[in-house]
């Protein structure tokens, strides 16, 4: 059984990125500390929601504890590899130091994509995964084996989605000057994704559903656990994923071409 | 010349090097009027959520949470939102920025203390996203329907309450930027920075639901002099006396921040010359 | 150790705020530069390949001293243009540096206009200049002419002034159609050109140029090496030059400053330059027609040869010897004896090291 090579490719650039990494020591500890405080006001967050009520919108405290914990998870994985990878890119665009990369014998939309890492955002993912282990052992009910399946499906659609539409703002730096800030859509609107959706007016809710697609990546996987995922959001979040991929690649390739017209 | 005529030449010159600062950052954000928006719904999202958190939490407990409703939350995060506009500074990027792309050594080979440029651009910076952001606000108004009749001594008061907090958050911001002559890696420092500006502040919660030791260290820390004392005024929930003694905070953390950023930058300027770019 | 100027009157003291009138005058036939046993050592971290090493560096770090400028020295008159020459990594852009007052030197002396640069008066800072050709100080997204206007208003520039220096700018460097447009539309010698004229507003009497024509075709570096020197002449201004072209240097310095690995090797007139560091000469041998086959290699390495010109290189000792037999032996139509071309001398310079600079110095 072999490694395939986007995965070999992914690991070389996670290998540079440590060794890069390790040369500024103080950023892990910054870090360490970072996380420690993303968590500590996370858990206050919700610390202080539930000192004054006992459900928020029909989720109980450890299902919100568990959604706290899918919220960072994912995170963490966009900071570890998605964001960096987008904001080198757009840099790159900005200096014409794409063409390197674009030179390159290996798919370019690949190579942008793992093209940077972030490696101490590895403690946001861990993090993330703790939270949710010490979430789903404190849930009343437990966690049969289809929630487990169905809850996995929607994370990885969910982080589909999520890098799609990512790598999508991402793109339009061929046409736009600045678009460093797009990233921030993602980041600002994300933060919403911390609550349960459904908490939000119908007008937000939408946005968040389908113009900015935070609720399948944090919100139905976390229904998927608290055994409320109706098969039909499940199909939806698949349906939405393979789309959006298909989109951004098509996208992609738009903005390749215009760049090596403009460039020619 | 006599020294004040010394001091008016000086100003003078000073007030020109703002103003053509103006026009640069005015011609450089006109370049970039998308990321006004873009800036627009990071703002409003950051307000919204905690917004409709809070007034959840209010719904579902009979309607009022420490004295708050629904319209009291709505009228609470707008006002907040607008005051952390006002406040808002960036500088910890920009600066990150400039050591990463050493564009610091044109700026101290200048005979002009770099600060004024940043925060000419600030200012500008700010007029320009009160463009966008008034309408937006009008906008989430209609939507959230927020209870808000200040007194109109509150309303005086407000603007200098927001003025103090602007001073006070732009040095304390423009002095942790300043890691960046040690460190090449300020954007963590602001993270940290942003985080505890988000629980101390009152931007996440009124400072009031927060739990008695919390609400101690928030009393200790110059955060909530930066947001969530403008915010307290305009809503009423100051007495005069309180408001004279706020603005007696304000400035006497200003004064203490005006230090420290003089020190950290003599200290930074030393360990740059030190290393070079 | 870094000791004050002994004629120190030249402005050392307190100066008041906006003291701009207060500019203090060296004393009459002081140099413009003045560097005397200039030292700066940098500390570095070891570097380690390997993930095991870098792991371990996470905790602790071993730290090296690097003496970027090992204790040179050297004075530049007012108005002249001195080239400060030597391989990457010498310590020319340290040495620059400290003297536009961005570094602190470890030890040593430097005064420029009667300034201890690193004091970075503002008095002093309005007289100089630094470019460097690899950086940018324009404002990229707006036009050039918007970042001249801020110029004018940091470095207080009268509006009468800065439209006369403006127009003279603009006339030597051929601006005018570049200046309405954002620098990020300009090529690359398009806005060195408006770097250029952004870091000369202000009318410096000291210029510090690193590298200024990195990077450009040849004809856009000979226009700003034009214009260099057309500066030099109406303004008298003092320039020291740093570049990697040797056409700036033999177009505009006839003295040059040469270091290497931080040490001063040399400092003259660039001619003596080449008689010192040249162990070679080149003769050239125009042979009579019939004689082109003539094989000269027997007097010299044969550098050239080409429809019966011949170059040779021989020792410089041996240059009149070989010159005689030459004309005794071959029938030359002409002959002519030259120094190499300098990058040659210059590369002689620098790999023969400190070994170069011992023979300087007997010399």
């Amino acid at each position: 059984m072999s490694v395939p090579p986007q995965l070999r490719l992914f690991g070389v650039f996670l290998k540079v990125g440590i060794l890069n990494e390790l040369e500024y020591r103080v950023n892990f500890y910054v870090q360490l500390l970072q996380s420690a405080v993303g968590l500590v006001i996370g858990l206050a967050g919700l610390g202080v929601v539930f000192s004054h009520t006992d459900t928020l919108g029909g989720w109980s405290p450890n299902e919100l504890l568990a959604l706290l914990g899918i919220y960072f998870l994912v995170q963490g994985a966009v900071q570890l590899v998605i964001e960096p990878s987008m904001q080198r890119f757009m840099e790159d665009v900005r200096q014409g130091t794409l063409d390197f990369t674009l030179t390159k014998p290996e798919d370019s939309q690949l190579l942008v994509s793992v093209g940077q890492v972030q490696i101490w955002k590895l403690v946001n993912v861990l993090l993330g995964l703790a939270v949710l282990g010490v979430a789903l052992s404190r849930l009343q009910t437990a966690v049969g084996p289809g929630e487990a399946l169905a809850f996995g499906v929607a994370l990885l659609a969910g982080g589909v989605i999520v890098y799609s539409f990512y790598f999508f703002l991402a793109t339009t730096a061929f046409w736009f000057v600045r678009v460093e800030n797009v990233l921030v859509i993602f980041q600002s609107m994300y933060q919403a994704g911390r609550w349960p959706v459904g908490i939000y007016p119908w007008w937000l809710r939408s946005a968040l559903t389908f113009i900015v697609p935070v609720a399948f990546a944090t919100t139905v996987p976390a229904e998927a656990i608290a055994g409320r995922l109706s098969p039909g959001t499940l199909l939806l979040a698949l349906a939405v994923a393979a789309a959006m991929l298909a989109g951004s690649r098509w996208f992609w390739g738009v903005g390749v071409r215009r760049y090596s017209g403009a460039s020619a | 010349m006599s020294p004040l005529a010394t001091l008016g030449g000086e100003l003078a010159g000073l007030w020109a090097a703002y103003v053509a600062r103006f026009k640069v950052a005015i011609g450089v954000q006109f370049q970039y009027r998308a990321s006004l928006v873009i800036w627009l719904v990071w703002t409003v999202m950051e307000s919204v959520v905690y917004l409709v958190v809070w007034s959840t939490v209010a719904q579902s407990s009979g309607g009022q949470v420490g004295g708050y409703d629904a319209a009291g939350f709505a009228a609470y995060f707008l006002v907040t939102m607008v005051v952390n506009q006002l406040t808002f500074t960036w500088i910890m990027h920009e600066f990150e920025y400039r050591v990463r792309q050493g564009q610091l050594s044109p700026l101290l080979l200048k005979p002009l203390h770099p600060i004024h440029g940043d925060i000419a651009e600030n200012v500008t910076y700010k007029a320009l996203t009160s463009v966008v952001l008034v309408p937006a606000l009008v906008l989430l108004c209609w939507a959230f329907r927020p209870a808000l009749q200040p007194q109109p001594w509150m309303a005086a008061a407000f603007l200098p309450a927001v003025l103090l907090a602007f001073l006070l958050r732009f040095l304390s911001g423009w002095t942790l930027a300043l890691a960046g002559f040690w460190t090449t890696r300020v954007l963590a420092i602001n993270q940290l920075y942003y985080m505890a500006m988000l629980f101390l502040s009152g931007q996440m919660v009124p400072l009031s639901l927060l739990p008695g030791p919390v609400q101690a260290l928030a009393a200790v820390l110059p955060f909530r002099w930066m947001v969530a004392f403008p915010v307290e005024l305009l809503l009423g929930q100051l007495t005069p006396e309180e408001t004279l003694a706020g603005f007696g905070a304000q400035l006497a953390w200003i004064a203490v921040h005006a230090a420290a950023a003089a020190v950290v930058w003599r200290a930074g300027l030393r360990r740059y010359s030190a290393v070079g770019a | 150790m870094i000791a004050t100027a002994p004629g120190a009157a030249a402005g050392e003291g307190p100066v008041p705020l906006a003291a701009a009138a207060a500019t203090p005058a060296p004393p009459p036939g002081a140099p413009a530069i003045r560097v005397d046993d200039l030292r700066k050592v940098y500390t570095v971290h070891e570097r380690q390949a390997g993930m095991l090493a870098s792991m371990r560096s996470l905790v602790r770090r071993r730290v090296k001293e690097v003496p970027a400028v090992d204790g040179i020295g050297f004075r530049v008159e007012p108005g002249e243009i001195v080239g400060f020459l030597g391989p990457n990594g010498a310590g020319k852009t340290t040495t620059l540096k400290m003297l536009s007052g961005l570094l602190y030197p470890t030890a040593g002396e430097v005064e420029v206009l009667g300034h201890v640069p690193w004091r970075r008066r503002r008095e002093y800072l309005r007289q100089i200049t630094l470019v460097m050709g690899n950086r940018n100080q324009l404002v990229w997204d707006i036009p050039a002419a918007d970042s001249f206007e801020l110029n004018r208003a940091i470095y207080r520039i009268p509006v009468a002034d800065f439209r006369e220096t403006l127009d003279e700018l603009v006339e030597l460097l051929d601006l005018s159609a570049l200046l309405q447009k954002p620098v990020r539309q300009l090529s690359l010698g398009e806005r060195m050109k408006c770097e250029v004229a952004a870091a000369l507003l202000h009318r410096p009497r000291v210029l510090f140029l690193d590298e200024p024509t990195i990077g450009l075709d040849v004809t856009m570096q000979r226009r700003i090496r034009h214009f260099i020197g057309e500066y030099n002449r109406r303004h008298g201004a003092t320039v020291l030059l740093t570049s990697h072209y040797m056409a700036d240097v033999e177009a505009l310095c006839r003295r040059v400053v040469v270091i290497h690995h931080g040490r001063l090797l040399f400092d003259g007139a660039l001619t003596e330059l080449v008689q010192r560091f040249s162990p070679h000469k080149t003769i050239v041998v125009e042979l009579d027609e019939g004689a082109a086959g003539v094989d000269l290699s027997s007097y010299g390495e044969v550098v050239a040869v080409e429809e019966g010109r011949v170059t040779l290189r021989v020792p410089k000792a041996a240059t009149a010897q070989v010159t005689g037999r030459l004309l005794a032996g071959v029938p030359v139509a002409d002959l002519t004896v030259a120094d190499p071309p300098i990058e040659e001398v210059i590369e002689q310079v620098f790999s023969g090291g400190t070994a170069g600079a011992a023979a300087g110095g007997a010399g």
